[in-house]
């Protein structure tokens, strides 16, 4: 049976190759795949290269500051950069929309910051165009136009009564169909095994790799189950190709928009605005460090007045404004990160809900999977934010210990009044060492792989459900 | 409508036995009964819409009867519809066969599927006996009359080597003399034992060819001729003047 299936398979790889149309559709395919992979891999690999220089400045730049105030320096900041992982490549995921570098700095949390405006007008917009979205858009539709006519075309032609009448049955005919649609759609997975192989090359993982591969082969054969289903349901060629546009408009166009849309309304998050509004209320409520006499700090102001035992703030060993700068930095922290983490997670559930419409469309479910596996989705963006969080606070709050440990308060608090007291208040450029380097990694494929499982799960059920569906189709076929 | 009388001593391949078909609601053969023995040409005679073709399709297993049964070789089709289809040889009414396949590459195609290999010696065997011509059968069947789409699709009845040949309008697009030299074919077929069922609305062609004619009218047998002994055809005049009088019905 086997033998009669290739011979099959092999007789509609024979037609494609001599049929113009389907050769040139499959070329312009190749070809519009290949130039979307070489142009994102060269513009991913220039941006890994630029981050990973800009952060190697930037700390570079922070270590070469002179002697200086510590809290100036608090105030200098900090950049860090999002490099993207190898497999990004492919797809970029949230890279562009999300920013990649982040201004770090006393007292504030700042967003992401965006570094390829000027490159996205220049290219026009063209840039956007991935190797991930060809092969999530375009590919269906190159199946849609090859594989629509599969037992049609047997229909139409007549051929399909003497097929039978040689003892095919229509199991065996759909079977041999779909294993020539489907090679040829694995086929042009080709040139996303090479892209895997380069990201592999500079340090992807292997595993993250496979599954990228994994993912793209479900992809694919959820898509030729409903084209080979169509094909055997329909008696025209005409009425398969409007079904199956129809199906492609609304799983690649309709369904992620309304996934999107439903998502914000189903988990309504704070405008930005109102977020800060209700935030600075708070914070003002922490207090201000720069101003140690403010009404929030004269409770610690006793606290320590007691606890050394002293009268005044100048017999302290300590410089009490830089414990009020370490004191105020963690409360407005514990403010921030607490906004922070209630929208990371509410961006998280959105997030989830959207790609639970993968249910419902293969292309989301697709999406989604590829975002986790090429270690560009949204929770990696939030795991970017939390390191640079970490890295904010861990050298603000360095400095700050600096401040309250070398600096008297004496020369602090007269460091306007003359310079020898602005000399005395600087403190040894050794002390910027106290800043961690900032390498943001990639995802442990693990991780990834149990992020892409359900999407993985959710493609799965879709050519299962569907070939289920056109082999019950296939099993009554009749001329 | 009585069955006429076959010798005992040849085995029946095909029989149809108050046979009732229905298509989309509509009685399509109403309690048409025949049986075929081995060897026999047998043609199914009439206009359109007489249930020519759906006889065939039926003992293909591809329509069931509504009631009644179909054997092929003493064998209810329904019960082993494989073993039916290994059987016959079928060749429709528009020579089904790939455009974008030369004739050497349809008839190897076709005959994998049968499980059949044949090498190209006996594909030019059948070829030759068709009479298509040498230089034609490299060539793209995109390219090819209908006529001569027709003489493959022959030729692959005969390599089949199928015990009985299911052949509708067989001489259709065919020129007068590659008539002859199909209708010599089916009688050459016929007597190295295989058993052809044909159907058609020529009835020249049919009384030239045919052992027996039963003529189908909207689904039901109106009239058999047999070829009489010792005579090389049917009465034409006969059959003409039946079909002639069934048709202005």
């Amino acid at each position: 049976m086997t033998k009669r299936l290739f011979a099959m398979a092999r007789e509609e790889w024979r037609l494609w190759l001599r049929s113009r149309l389907a050769l040139c559709t499959l070329l312009i395919f190749a070809l519009l795949v290949t130039s979307t992979g070489i142009a994102t891999a060269l513009r991913m690999s220039s941006e890994h290269r630029e981050r990973t220089e800009q952060q190697a400045v930037a700390e570079e730049t922070f270590l070469a500051q002179p002697d200086r105030h510590p809290h100036r320096m608090v105030h200098y900041g900090h950049y860090v950069f999002r490099v993207p992982p190898p497999l990004a490549m492919i797809d970029p995921g949230v890279d562009s929309v999300t920013g990649q570098s982040m201004f770090l700095e006393g007292h504030r949390q700042n967003t992401a910051m965006f570094a390829d405006a000027r490159a996205s007008v220049e290219l026009g917009g063209f840039e956007v165009l991935t190797a991930a979205l060809v092969y999530q858009l375009f590919l269906p539709l190159l199946l849609i136009a090859i594989g629509h006519g599969l037992i049609i075309r047997e229909r139409e032609e007549n051929t399909l009564a003497p097929l039978l009448a040689q003892g095919v049955t229509g199991v065996e005919l759909y079977a041999a169909k779909g294993i020539a649609l489907a090679g040829v759609a694995l086929a042009l997975l080709l040139p996303l095994a090479v892209m895997c192989a380069a990201a592999i090359g500079q340090g992807a993982a292997l595993r993250a790799s496979a599954g990228v591969m994994g993912l793209y082969t479900l992809y694919v054969l959820a898509w030729c189950s409903p084209i080979l289903l169509v094909s055997t349901l329909v008696r025209s060629r005409s009425l398969a190709v409007g079904v199956l546009t129809l199906f492609w408009l609304v799983a690649a166009l309709i369904v992620p928009r309304i996934a999107v849309e439903s998502s914000s309304a189903a988990i309504p998050t704070l405008s930005k605005l109102e977020t800060d509004l209700s935030m600075q209320a708070e914070l003002r409520k922490v207090g201000d460090g720069h101003d140690a006499g403010a009404p929030a700090f004269r409770q610690l102001q006793a606290n320590l007045l007691a606890q050394y035992n002293v009268d005044r703030l100048e017999e302290l060993p300590i410089n009490f404004r830089g414990v009020v700068s370490e004191v105020a930095e963690a409360g407005l922290t514990e403010v921030m990160n607490r906004y922070a983490e209630q929208r990371m997670a509410l961006e998280a559930r959105q997030a989830h809900f959207a790609a639970s419409f993968g249910w419902l469309s293969p292309v989301v479910a697709a999406s989604a999977g590829s975002r986790a596996l090429s270690g560009t989705d949204l929770a990696t963006h939030h795991r970017f934010l939390r390191e640079a969080e970490a890295v904010r606070i861990d050298f603000v709050q360095s400095l700050n210990r600096a401040h309250a440990e070398q600096v008297a308060h004496g020369d602090d608090i007269n460091r306007s009044v003359d310079s020898e007291s602005e000399q005395r208040a600087r403190i040894s450029a050794r002390n910027w060492n106290a800043l961690d380097e900032f390498s943001f990694q990639p995802t442990a494929a693990g991780e990834r792989l149990a992020r892409a499982g359900t999407p993985m799960a959710m493609l799965f059920a879709w050519v299962l459900m569907l070939t289920a569906a056109g082999i019950l189709a296939a099993r009554k076929m009749r001329p | 409508m009585a069955e006429l009388p076959v010798s005992p001593a040849i085995p029946i391949a095909l029989s149809a036995q108050a046979l009732r078909v229905v298509r989309s609601g509509q009685e399509v053969l109403k309690d048409v009964s025949f049986r075929i023995a081995q060897g026999e040409v047998h043609a199914l005679l009439g206009g359109n819409g007489a249930g020519k073709s759906t006889t065939l399709l039926t003992f293909l297993g591809f329509l069931a009867p509504a009631s009644g049964s179909v054997q092929v070789r003493g064998r209810d089709v329904s019960e082993d519809i494989r073993a039916a289809r290994q059987a016959i040889a079928y060749l429709p009414e528009a020579a089904a066969l790939y455009g974008h396949l030369n004739a050497y590459e349809n008839l190897r195609y076709f005959l994998s599927l049968a499980r059949m290999d044949t090498q190209r010696p006996a594909l030019d065997a059948a070829l030759d006996r068709v009479a298509l011509q040498a230089e034609a059968r490299e060539m793209r069947m995109q390219t090819y009359s209908k006529g001569m789409r027709q003489k493959v699709a022959i030729a692959m009845a005969i390599l089949r080597e199928a015990p009985i040949l299911l052949l509708d309008e067989p001489t259709s697009g065919l020129d007068p003399a590659a008539i002859d030299d199909f209708n010599r074919l089916v009688r050459e077929l016929a007597e190295a034992g295989r058993t052809i069922l044909l159907v058609t609305h020529d009835v020249y062609g049919a009384c030239h060819v045919a052992d027996r004619i039963d003529l189908l009218h909207k689904g039901e047998l109106v009239g058999t001729f047999d070829r009489p002994p010792g005579m090389d055809r049917i009465d034409t005049e006969a059959v003409h003047a039946a079909f002639a009088t069934h048709a202005a019905a």
